[in-house]
């Protein structure tokens, strides 16, 4: 008994898998009857799958820190087929105060499985979902190409697959995140398109003031230019790719099925000396030029549309948000995002153009 | 000529700022004065911080004092730091911010000041592209709003919305008047100047989170409806607390009282959302119109006899959270035989069909045991009363209250059988609390306000026949007061009100709810 009660306190106390729900209930009973002020939490279920234990305390720790903006059933699963044939369970709690003394808390559930035991983790997690709330899959690292009925079975409940594109490695896992969002109901989230919020909402400022708002139609050049490190690796494209293709969707801009921009010279830059990500962004109007940089000093994107103080610049927050607060950005938004539906496919056009090159 | 209308911008599609509204400058009247500095500007510089105020939104400070940019733009700062629901201030964002933030001096009386002011807003639309567009903040005490409207129609600082071109919208901040006449005359005075809808009256509870979620709760579920009417609801009551007594503002309450000061703007707001038709939109004109209905819905005092649907008193000396506090009478600026009312409870009734009998038990207090607001729904008890000769005793009905302030939340309260081998039963609650289970602090009310007023949308705007039916209402028993021998009965500071108004309400075999 003295055992589940660590749970309270953060540790993670190994369960028999075969009764986690019944051993969290015996847990929050112990709470009530002890006199701790404990409220009990869950706006969303959150399965993170991870295939290697770097990715598994990864996942713990982001979502452990998460749960604190959006209450959670967290549930972390460590799948190996490689490993020996076995299957073991943990229970912890992710508790925060909230003032007054008042503690909320939710569960994390772990599992780890190896071998053929890796098949029994879908059932297993879609009997610890609870009833009625969301369910959020977060998949790290690059996407399986095979295994598809295993994916299939883990989805199969999932309201949203989180994905992190910046980790891909090829243009077939954005192909594969497409497809899941076409063919299923479970919509795709990216949390490399979260990063790019920011400059979006700063880009939009250019075009606010109404003597601006026309100009979106005569774009002739959009420039990204990113911070890459292994210019080989597909992942650190991503965003670039992501943050051209929202801007020539939302400019109305005609792709052809070779990721061909009709009119408008779409060029990507890799900056060796930058952080990863979109580092700055010129755009080529017919009358104007806008330019979209960030200053790491300030933690600050700034624009400039023709040097002009008549258009200021606009500041955004630019600090990188770390995991756990891209993805509270994405629990918090309670529908699926169908502007990353409408950029995906100009994205992986793009990028098979680019690969051709 | 009529203004061209905007296509939306493409690129805010989908983002969190997806309405972000033109520059604009806007004025605050008011600028050395508390609620510029605890409210406004930290308001202002929280909406520039989540990166909603348009670039290039000016702001200017008017006021007496004399201030340097620089001085105003140190005090201001100041000023967030402490107050800002984004404090402190971050210096990147504050930078920015502050470039647009100017201070002119003037009294509000004189053209001199405005002309300068004009000057400045002239300067604004060249530098920050503001092109003309102006909100007036009249944050200051109501006696000045006629002259400052005057003055500012006779410089030609307000654009007729009927000729088209960028907009002028003024702000006022209650209270809006103190009984029908002068608020018809504050109107009166308004529309001299402005047409009604450039004109936004802030009852800043309809900024807060929890009110605007009554109409969701309401009428985005499908399961309350059904039976939020006379058929299943036995009363309503609600409850504005304040544990504070009148602190600074003793010479102002003097002459409002808590009536004036709460009753008749945040209270019926509340009254009027809980009670209200559904709406055929969510905008700004469908929405208070069915909310106006429900105010002119009121069943009148009658005559005669208006004192006894009321109670109403005045705090004496006690204690607060443990702290000794004075009583009403010897607050500074208050008459030591005041007859001011501290705290009020209101019996009312609305006349249509949904809500024919139902009585709303309104009461407002000041140094109360608690600062609370809350809504509650009490249903009427189940039909048979199935399990009475089994416990012998009587089951509780069921009541869903509205925390708007502070812990805000909803909670339900319901019988459930007592585990064991006989059938008891006791009631039990189920919680919803807004900071479990979304965690993140809202906006405050100031910053949805200000936003909406640039957005021009007066949606959670009292309006000019809201203002007036309400006042039309409460007049009566004002008066009644007024001329009623008895003073207000005393209560002693940190309960919850004088005894009749328990009375008021056990008469009729009902309790006031504990908040
Ligand atoms: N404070 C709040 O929390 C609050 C809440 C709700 C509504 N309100 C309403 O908001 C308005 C402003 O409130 P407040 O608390 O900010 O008032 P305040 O602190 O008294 O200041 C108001 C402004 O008016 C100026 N002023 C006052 N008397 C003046 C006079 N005789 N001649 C010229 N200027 C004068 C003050 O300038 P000086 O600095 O030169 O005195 C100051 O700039 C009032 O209508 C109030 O009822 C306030």
């Amino acid at each position: 008994m003295s055992d589940i009660r660590e749970a309270i306190t953060g540790r993670e106390v190994r369960v028999d898998y075969a009764s986690i729900e019944q051993t969290l209930a015996e847990l929050w009973r112990i709470e009530k009857t002890e006199g701790v002020a404990v409220t009990r939490a869950a706006l969303w279920n959150v399965v993170a799958h991870a295939s290697n234990a770097r990715d598994h305390d990864e996942a713990s720790d982001t979502l452990a820190r998460a749960a604190a903006a959006v209450p959670q059933r967290t549930i972390v699963i460590r799948a190996d087929p490689t490993a020996p044939a076995e299957m073991a369970a943990w229970i912890s709690a992710n508790c925060h105060l909230l003032g007054e003394g008042k503690q909320v808390c939710s569960e994390e559930i772990s599992i780890v499985a190896g071998g053929d035991h890796v098949q029994r983790v879908p059932p297993l997690v879609s009997a610890l979902l609870i009833p009625d709330m969301p369910v959020a899959f977060w998949w790290l690292g690059d996407l399986p190409h095979d295994h598809a009925s295993y994916v299939h079975d883990l989805l199969e409940s999932a309201d949203r697959l989180i994905v992190d594109s910046s980790q891909f490695d090829s243009p077939t896992d954005l192909e594969i995140v497409e497809g899941v969002g076409k063919r299923t109901d479970t919509a795709a989230a990216d949390l490399n398109w979260i990063r790019l919020d920011g400059w979006r909402a700063a880009t939009a400022s250019v075009f606010d003031p109404p003597q601006m708002r026309d100009r979106l139609g005569t774009l002739q050049q959009i420039r990204v230019l990113s911070g890459v490190s292994d210019a080989s690796y597909f992942g650190e494209s991503v965003q670039a790719l992501l943050f051209a293709s929202w801007l020539i969707a939302q400019a109305g801009l005609d792709i052809d099925g070779d990721g061909g921009v009709s009119g408008v010279e779409v060029l990507f830059e890799a900056r060796p000396s930058q952080p990863p990500g979109v580092a700055r962004v010129d755009l080529e109007l017919k009358e104007s030029s806008a330019a979209i940089e960030r200053d790491l000093e300030r933690g600050v994107l700034v624009t400039n549309v023709d040097g002009r103080i008549d258009a200021p610049e606009a500041v955004t927050r630019t600090s990188a948000r770390k995991t756990d607060q891209l993805i509270v950005r994405e629990l918090q938004r309670p529908h699926g995002d169908p502007m990353l539906t409408k950029v995906l496919p100009i994205a992986i056009r793009m990028a098979k153009r680019l690969s051709r090159k | 000529m009529s203004s061209v209308v905007l296509e939306p911008n493409p690129l805010r599609e989908g983002l969190e700022q997806e309405r972000v509204p033109d520059a604009s400058c806007l004025v605050i009247f008011g600028a050395s004065g508390d609620l510029t500095h605890r409210k406004l500007l930290p308001a202002l510089y929280s909406l520039a911080h989540d990166g909603l105020l348009p670039a290039g939104q000016a702001i200017v400070g008017f006021a007496r004092p004399e201030y340097t940019d620089e001085a105003f733009r140190a005090e201001i700062k100041a000023a967030c730091n402490e107050f800002a629901r984004t404090k402190p201030a971050d210096d990147a964002i504050w930078q920015n911010f502050e470039k647009r933030l100017f201070y002119v001096q003037g009294s509000f009386t004189e053209p001199e000041g405005y002309n300068r002011l004009k000057q400045k807003l002239a300067e604004c639309d060249t530098t920050f592209g503001t092109g003309g567009r102006r909100i007036y903040y009249l944050a200051v005490p109501p006696n000045f709003f006629p002259v400052i409207a005057e003055l500012l129609g006779a410089e030609g600082m307000v654009a007729d919305p009927e000729r088209g071109g960028p907009y002028t919208r003024v702000i006022i901040e209650k209270p809006f008047g103190r009984d029908l006449e002068s608020a018809r005359e504050l109107n009166r005075v308004a529309v001299t100047t402005f047409r009604e809808r450039q004109v936004f009256r802030i009852d800043h509870y309809l900024g807060k989170e929890t009110v605007q979620n009554l109409l969701v709760l309401r009428f985005a579920n499908g399961f309350f409806e059904p039976f939020w009417n006379r058929q299943y609801i036995d009363h309503v009551q609600l409850t504005v607390a304040e544990s504070i007594g009148v602190e600074k503002r003793g010479a102002y309450f003097e002459q409002a009282g808590i009536a004036r000061d709460i009753i008749q703007n945040h209270m019926l707001q509340l009254v009027s959302l809980v009670a209200m038709e559904p709406p055929v939109a969510f905008e700004a004109e469908a929405v208070r119109d069915e909310k106006v209905k429900v105010i002119r819905a009121l069943r009148d005092f009658p005559a005669g006899h208006e004192c006894e649907l009321s109670v109403r008193g005045q705090y004496t000396t006690g204690s607060v959270l443990g702290e000794a506090v004075p009583g009403y009478r010897e607050e500074p600026d208050v008459a030591a035989d005041s007859r001011t009312e501290t705290f009020a409870a209101v019996k009312v009734f609305i006349d249509n069909w949904r809500w024919a009998d139902v009585p709303f038990y309104l009461r407002a207090g000041k140094r109360l045991p608690k600062r609370v607001t809350d809504i509650s729904i009490h249903f009427r008890p189940a039909p048979y009363p199935l399990f009475k000769k089994i416990q012998g005793g009587r089951t509780q009905p069921n009541v869903l209250s509205i925390r708007i302030q502070p812990d805000e939340g909803i909670s339900l309260k319901f019988d459930s059988k007592v585990p064991g081998a006989t059938i008891r039963t006791a009631p039990v609650t189920m919680e919803f609390r807004y900071a479990t289970s979304f965690g993140a602090e809202p906006p405050e009310a100031y910053e949805r306000l200000l936003l909406e007023t640039m957005l021009g949308d007066s949606t959670l705007f009292a309006r000019r026949d809201e203002v007036e039916t309400a006042w039309a209402w409460l007049d009566p028993l004002l008066r009644a007061w007024q001329n009623s021998p008895e003073p207000p009965d005393p209560y002693p500071a940190g309960t919850w009100g004088p005894p009749a108004a328990d009375a008021m309400i056990e008469r009729e075999g009902r309790r006031w709810r504990r908040p």
